[in-house]
């Protein structure tokens, strides 16, 4: 019953692995077969290479930014969420639907929404006298604009924020009542304990999430550079502007399938590999004490 | 358990009424803050909606000016996006990888989920672990030699390489539904087989009826990851215009075609619509699902 | 569960997975079949076309194929459209069935002979007796690399400046610009601005990245080179920063800011609501393409073309500019070389194909005779692009095995330091130049 499974780790996980390691020391083009180049990739790729060390400063940024302030928000929400007592299925139709918009709609959206030039947010800014940022366009900027449509979809982390909050046993608030614990050290001595769990849970999945983050990136960088994606190729906008969005997923995607240097890219991604390995067996770890641990 | 965050979530009860009723005369300040703050929120949130849809209705020319209401309503912008682009081929092919995905998913998944919650066999917890181990890796690092494979094969061009892994299990479902499965009782599956029932007859009379909230989520799931994807369409699909599925098709739809705003729009909502119908239709799996995976992933 | 089932499928598929991999399953067939010492007299088939133009210019392609189908009843060709050479060179790799390969520019010569992913036309050139005279003499040289001929030229593109009538007229305006401190100088003129103090309508928009504003265009004016004798980067030695101060004096002069608003809020290039099309921008840098999207897309509008302006100094080079161009190969992979050799030579040496190409794309032709054909439409604006074209001192970016990859580094240096207070330029450049080199070389290992 379970063969197909053990098949398919086996063939999609276990074989690409060890393969993508012999590619890397290899020089390889799918052209004619791979070429032993020993360390030649790693070289490049640790003192040459001019772009790796922004693209992975790049995912940092977004592990270390987008995956707190979306958690903060979809817990603010949920928490406001929580002490509604009329139609909170309608409120909270309202934060979740965002989150269902495909990720290429909600990008291609947001880069019109916030076109610095004929967008209607620098337009409804311009009524507030107030001279709209270049949003998408700016490399400084960039990054931030793509925080706010991660907040704007955040809605189903939020859903398991309230949940949890919901979730709350009313006789622990009684008994803090009675022990004199007013409102805010109820939050912090009832209430957060109840939600590490989920907390984590949010945090584990936002960054791994992070560590691959592609889509939004590249679609972004696509729209907003205006260049058409037809001649150039799939890869020409990527980063735009200004390398600002090109994460390290993207750039194997670039040297493997812009370049076809199939060799290199299997060494990046060899060495995001260890990374995310690490990252995740902490984590895991982390995790482990803090959740119950399940039976059977 | 399960079924009590269920119950709560679809419940708009009043909350903890005993820690508010002494001091209502400060709640009602805090009424009115809760609430002017969720209104400028959910402003907030649906305000892009209603710019992408006016945009959509827009004349072409309108979408370069500073006036955000259509001069006029131009409804055929979203025939002129089928026009443009084979745009039902696009949906049908969406649909294909979908359903196909999530099909495949659930006859390979379904099973592997069940031998791991149920069933004790030496390496069950290395198996396990490896599952998690895929399940948790970014897809690009394995990404070069799966499209190798597939490319020895001739299969690139086409979403057969991202429909047929799911005939070999997919660690994410695997990992959810066995989370599934564990909340069963033993005795119920213990009793199917001193009834004589096989590990096949267990799983589908016992195990699936009981897990089927279970199994629906991760079925949406799968639906959705399908519907939504971009990274795997571009890899294996970005030379075949007549396999992208929308997608991928509304990512390069302004690029290729040069096409202006209003239409692009108009096309972003015509790709949003038919998950927002799943999602009314569904709700309720979806809600319950999503709370599930986080209470107990 | 039968765990000994599970360590036997876990033996097989090790085992097919490298058995896969150390195969390396054959991807083409073609590769080394001999040349069959005559063309065949019959043909019939069907033979794949993949070309990178979408809606109206695909539209012409389809025209010119239809031509060859009528001459030759039993073929029928598969058109692909939309395809650029990622995508090309993900499919010929992958072993997939392209015949004959159209790509927009000349770059992937270098990366596409020497990794044999089009095959060597120089067998069927012989036996066919093909004039490769008929090619002006750089066009032989982009369409070839390093002494392999892998490809043959389908029309030429060539940059030129575009200038609106009325906006001339009304900053009072006769002669088009020769220098580019003339071009900055006539810009700044027919720049308007709003109330408030953005942009509103554009001379010239000196964005580096701004539709066809790349160092490929821009070097030329001041004869920057990319490449010395050896194949290595010559951007930190040659006459870059002339052409870049320029660039960047002018970008200040507006703002950057400014002008980066007012850019991301124009339409796309390949749009109808491109900026010179709408009048939102006076004068561009563009190739002879937009004449036709012009009679196309904005009949109304009047204008005029000019050779692109040269930089202080390089009065001489007035009347050239850079070339470059689509070019045809065959796929590695063709099960049917012959008949996609037929059609390459079809569409590349016929001259009532290349003509009428030119006339449907409005591109240069690349065969003489196209050239001097009587059926060649030339419209005034056109010329210029012909007599570009024709200039002795007209040039092409050298090709590499990294095919244009290797000029990245240099767009994305000037791209930043275009906003940048304009400090370390040749800091930057000696960097850019490293990185050419470095990844240069990484190609070239082992």
């Amino acid at each position: 019953m379970i063969t197909p499974a053990v098949i398919g780790l086996l063939v999609f996980f276990v074989y690409p692995l060890l393969a993508s390691l012999w590619y890397s020391f290899t020089s390889y083009n799918l052209m004619s077969p791979p070429q032993w180049i020993g360390l030649r990739n790693y070289t490049y790729l640790f003192t040459q290479d001019p772009k790796v060390g922004k693209a992975a400063l790049n995912t940092l940024w977004f592990v270390v930014f987008m995956v707190p302030i979306r958690i903060v928000s979809a817990l603010a929400v949920a928490g406001l969420l929580v002490r509604v007592r009329r139609a909170r299925g309608s409120w909270r139709s309202v934060f979740y639907l965002p989150a269902l918009v495909p990720p290429v709609a909600s990008v291609v959206a947001f880069v019109f929404l916030f076109n610095p030039g004929t967008g209607p947010v620098n337009r409804v800014l311009h009524l507030f006298g107030v001279d709209g940022p270049l949003w998408f366009n700016d490399p400084a900027l960039a990054k931030p604009s793509l925080v706010l449509l991660s907040v704007w979809v955040m809605g189903d982390i939020m859903i398991i924020f309230l949940a949890s909050l919901l979730d709350v046993p009313r006789e622990l608030y009684e008994a803090s009542s009675l022990d004199g614990a007013n409102g805010a050290q109820q939050v912090v001595h009832v209430t957060l304990p109840h939600l590490v769990p989920v907390l984590l849970f949010a945090g584990v999945t936002g960054v791994i999430a992070a560590l691959q983050y592609f889509t939004e990136a590249a679609v972004a960088s696509g729209v907003a550079s205006g260049k058409a994606t037809i001649g150039a190729g799939a890869s020409a906008a990527i980063g735009y502007p200004d390398d600002s969005l090109l994460t390290y997923a993207q750039w194997i995607y670039v040297r493997g399938f812009g370049n076809f240097q199939f060799g290199y890219a299997s060494a990046l991604a060899m060495v995001l590999f260890v990374v995310a390995s690490v990252l995740v067996v902490f984590m895991m770890r982390r995790v482990g004490a803090y959740t119950p641990s399940e039976a059977s | 358990m399960t079924a009590t965050v269920i119950e709560a979530t679809a419940q708009p009860s009043p909350l903890r009424p005993e820690a508010r009723a002494p001091r209502r005369t400060r709640s009602l300040g805090v009424w009115v803050a809760e609430h002017v703050a969720l209104v400028t929120l959910a402003v907030l949130f649906v305000a892009p909606v209603v710019f992408v849809v006016l945009t959509s209705l827009m004349p072409a020319e309108q979408t370069l000016t500073a006036t955000i209401w259509p001069t006029s309503w131009q409804w055929s912008n979203y025939l002129e996006v089928f026009r443009t682009v084979p745009l039902a081929r696009w949906f049908g092919n969406s649909a294909l990888y979908a359903f196909g995905a999530t099909a495949c998913m659930l006859v390979s998944s379904v099973p592997a989920a069940y031998v791991l919650a149920k069933i004790r066999f030496r390496g069950a917890s290395l198996l396990f672990g490896a599952i998690v181990v895929a399940m948790l890796l970014p897809p690009q690092v394995t990404v070069i030699p799966v499209y190798v494979l597939w490319s020895k094969v001739h299969l690139t061009g086409s979403l057969l390489p991202l429909i047929l892994p799911n005939l070999f299990g997919d660690a994410f479902s695997i990992f959810l539904l066995r989370q599934f499965f564990l909340t069963i009782p033993r005795e119920y599956t213990d009793a199917a087989r001193v009834d004589g029932c096989g590990e096949w007859r267990t799983l589908l009379r016992i195990v699936v009826p009981m897990a089927r909230p279970g199994i629906a989520a991760a079925a949406l799931f799968s639906f959705f990851r399908a519907w939504n994807d971009y990274f795997g369409p571009l890899l294996y699909t970005s030379e075949n215009q007549a396999a992208w599925p929308v997608s991928y098709g509304l990512a390069t739809f302004r690029g290729v075609h040069g096409t202006d705003w209003s239409i692009t729009m108009a096309m972003t909502v015509l790709v949003t619509v038919p998950v927002i119908l799943l999602f009314l239709f569904a709700q309720r799996v979806f809600v319950e699902g999503i709370t599930l995976t986080g209470v107990k992933g | 569960m039968n765990f000994r089932r599970v360590r036997s499928s876990l033996l097989l598929t090790v085992s097919a997975g490298a058995a896969l991999a150390l195969a390396g399953c054959s991807t083409g067939s073609a590769d080394s079949a001999p040349v069959a010492s005559a063309a065949p007299t019959d043909l019939s088939g069907t033979v794949s076309l993949w070309h990178f133009f979408s809606d109206r210019e695909a539209g012409v392609i389809q025209t010119a194929v239809d031509e060859f189908e009528k001459a030759n009843p039993d073929v029928t060709v598969d058109i692909h459209s939309g395809q650029d050479d990622a995508k090309l060179q993900q499919v010929i790799s992958s072993g997939g069935d392209v015949d004959v390969a159209v790509s927009f520019s000349s770059d992937i010569v270098g990366n596409f002979c020497s990794t044999g992913a089009f095959v060597d036309l120089e067998p069927y050139i012989t036996r066919d007796k093909v004039d490769l005279e008929q090619f002006p003499e750089v066009v032989r040289t982009y369409t070839e690399y390093d002494g392999t001929r892998c490809t043959l030229p389908l029309l030429a593109d060539v940059p030129a400046l575009y200038m609106n009538s009325a906006a001339l007229a009304a900053a009072g305006i006769t002669a088009p610009p020769t220098t580019l401190d003339q071009l900055e100088a006539d810009a700044l003129k027919m720049t308007e601005y709003n109330p408030d103090g953005s942009i509103k309508t554009l001379g010239f928009n000196p964005l580096m990245g701004f539709y066809e504003n790349t160092p490929m265009n821009f070097g030329p004016t001041v004869e920057a080179q990319w490449l010395d004798a050896d194949g290595q980067a010559a951007v930190a030695d040659s006459t870059w920063p002339e052409v870049m101060k320029w660039q960047k004096a002018f970008v200040d002069t507006i703002g950057y800011d400014k002008l980066q608003t007012f850019t991301a809020g124009l339409g796309q290039e390949f749009s109808d609501s491109n900026a010179f099309q709408t009048g939102q921008v006076a004068m561009q840098i563009d190739g002879e393409w937009r004449t036709a999207f012009l009679a196309d897309q904005a009949p109304d509008l009047q204008y005029t073309t000019a050779a692109f302006p040269v930089g202080m100094g390089h009065d001489d080079l007035y009347g050239s500019g850079t070339i470059s161009g689509n070019v045809v190969g065959i796929g590695k992979g063709s099960k049917n070389p012959e008949l996609a050799w037929a059609l390459m030579k079809y569409l590349t040496t016929d001259t009532d194909s290349v003509v009428g190409l030119a006339n449907g794309l409005k591109n240069v032709p690349t065969t003489l005779p196209a050239l001097t054909s009587p059926d060649l439409v030339v419209s005034p604006q056109f010329q210029t692009f012909i007599d570009i074209a024709k200039d002795p001192k007209t040039t092409t970016r050298p090709s590499s095995p990294l095919g244009s990859g290797y000029g990245q580094p240099l767009t994305d240096f000037w791209t930043k330091w275009q906003g940048t207070d304009g400090s370390g330029l040749q800091d930057g450049l000696d960097a850019a130049a490293q990185q050419m080199n470095d990844s240069l070389a990484l190609v070239a290992a082992p």
